[in-house]
């Protein structure tokens, strides 16, 4: 009993309230310039290369656009591996600063390819 | 040794105990961006395993499992949790990351190993001096996905968490939707998805179309 009420007033001293922080995430916009084992490097619009570390839980998604007529988050985006991307690809990454690099949380693509599939099915529909 | 000299020893030990838990709370202007010492998070993983009563710690999961169960759950943890535990349950989130403590990452064994009784305890109760607020379905909880009275929704969600290690990009995907977001949120996914709309020639027009509207 003595142990318990020793933890739970060790506890109260230690007690800190919550607080809200910004995020430190950085996003990435640009067209893939190179394609490594682990790393990507990507041209921003602004003609920057950023180089991006591929970690084992970086998760890979293919952007499909929203059907015409339908809410903005209703997209088909589908789950994808490094191998499906390519050069010249359109990428958004989610990135975390890990010291001087920045590792992958996320890549999401739009291959010029997927896009014209996409736009060949709303051209039929 | 004579027992004057033991108690004077005994208040010597105590005031350095004391000097070096005041050091540590007060490094860093008692600052959230802190991460918690191993004695801090040893202490408060022992505080709460002795206040959860035993009774409920050994209580069985009541609700089967089931892939309904599972959807449920997912969506209902990306609406109510996800904001500082992450879709994946990592934490790893603006939110998570400026806590103190920072939530637990759940696939770890510091989670997984909790018994279904003290995981449902823990999401029913909260966790005091954390950011972890009580879901307890008695009072007025009002859940956004239904009426889940009788503590369901909790036990659902402990379901989800021995799920969380396995959770596919499909499932993720699936719960991004669910995810509460802000206007600055909204807007920026938005551009997001028009670069990427924007990545063939084909695909532009429309876009632009749409912007004049």
């Amino acid at each position: 009993m003595k142990v318990k009420w020793m933890t739970l007033a060790l506890a109260l001293a230690f007690a800190a309230g919550a607080t809200l922080a910004h995020g430190n995430k950085v996003h990435i916009r640009g067209k893939v310039e190179r394609i490594g084992a682990d790393s990507l490097q990507v041209k921003t619009p602004d003609g920057k290369s950023v180089e991006v570390k591929l970690v084992a839980s970086t998760v890979y998604i293919q952007h499909m656009p929203v059907k015409p007529g339908e809410p903005p988050d209703t997209n088909d985006n589908k789950p994808a591996k490094l191998a499906d991307l390519a050069i010249g690809d359109a990428v958004v990454i989610h990135a975390t600063p890990k010291g001087v690099s920045l590792e992958a949380d996320e890549v999401k693509f739009s291959s010029p390819e997927s896009n014209k599939v996409a736009a060949a099915g709303k051209a039929k529909s | 040794m004579r027992r004057g000299t033991l108690l004077i020893l005994l208040g010597i030990a105590l005031v350095v105990i004391a000097i070096a838990i005041a050091a540590s709370l007060l490094h860093g202007g008692l600052s959230a961006k802190a991460t918690p010492t191993r004695l801090e998070a040893f202490v408060a993983r022992n505080a709460r395993h002795l206040a959860i009563p035993r009774n409920a710690r050994l209580t069985q999961n009541p609700v089967l499992d089931a892939p309904e169960v599972q959807r449920e759950a997912r969506l209902h943890f990306a609406d109510h949790c996800a904001i500082c535990h992450g879709n994946d349950g990592s934490g790893d989130t603006p939110i998570g990351n400026g806590l103190y403590p920072k939530p637990p990452d759940l696939h770890k064994p510091a989670t997984q190993e909790l018994s279904d009784g003290e995981l449902f305890w823990i999401i029913e109760n909260g966790v005091r001096f954390t950011g972890m607020p009580a879901f307890s379905s008695n009072g007025d909880h009002d859940h956004a996905m239904g009426n889940h009275g009788g503590g369901q929704d909790s036990w659902k969600l402990v379901h989800f968490i021995r799920h969380l290690p396995h959770l596919t990009v499909t499932e993720r995907l699936e719960m991004e939707r669910y995810n509460p977001k802000g206007p600055e949120d909204r807007t920026e996914e938005q551009e997001e998805d028009q670069f990427l709309n924007e990545a063939t020639p084909k695909a532009r027009p429309e876009s632009q179309t749409h912007k004049k509207k």
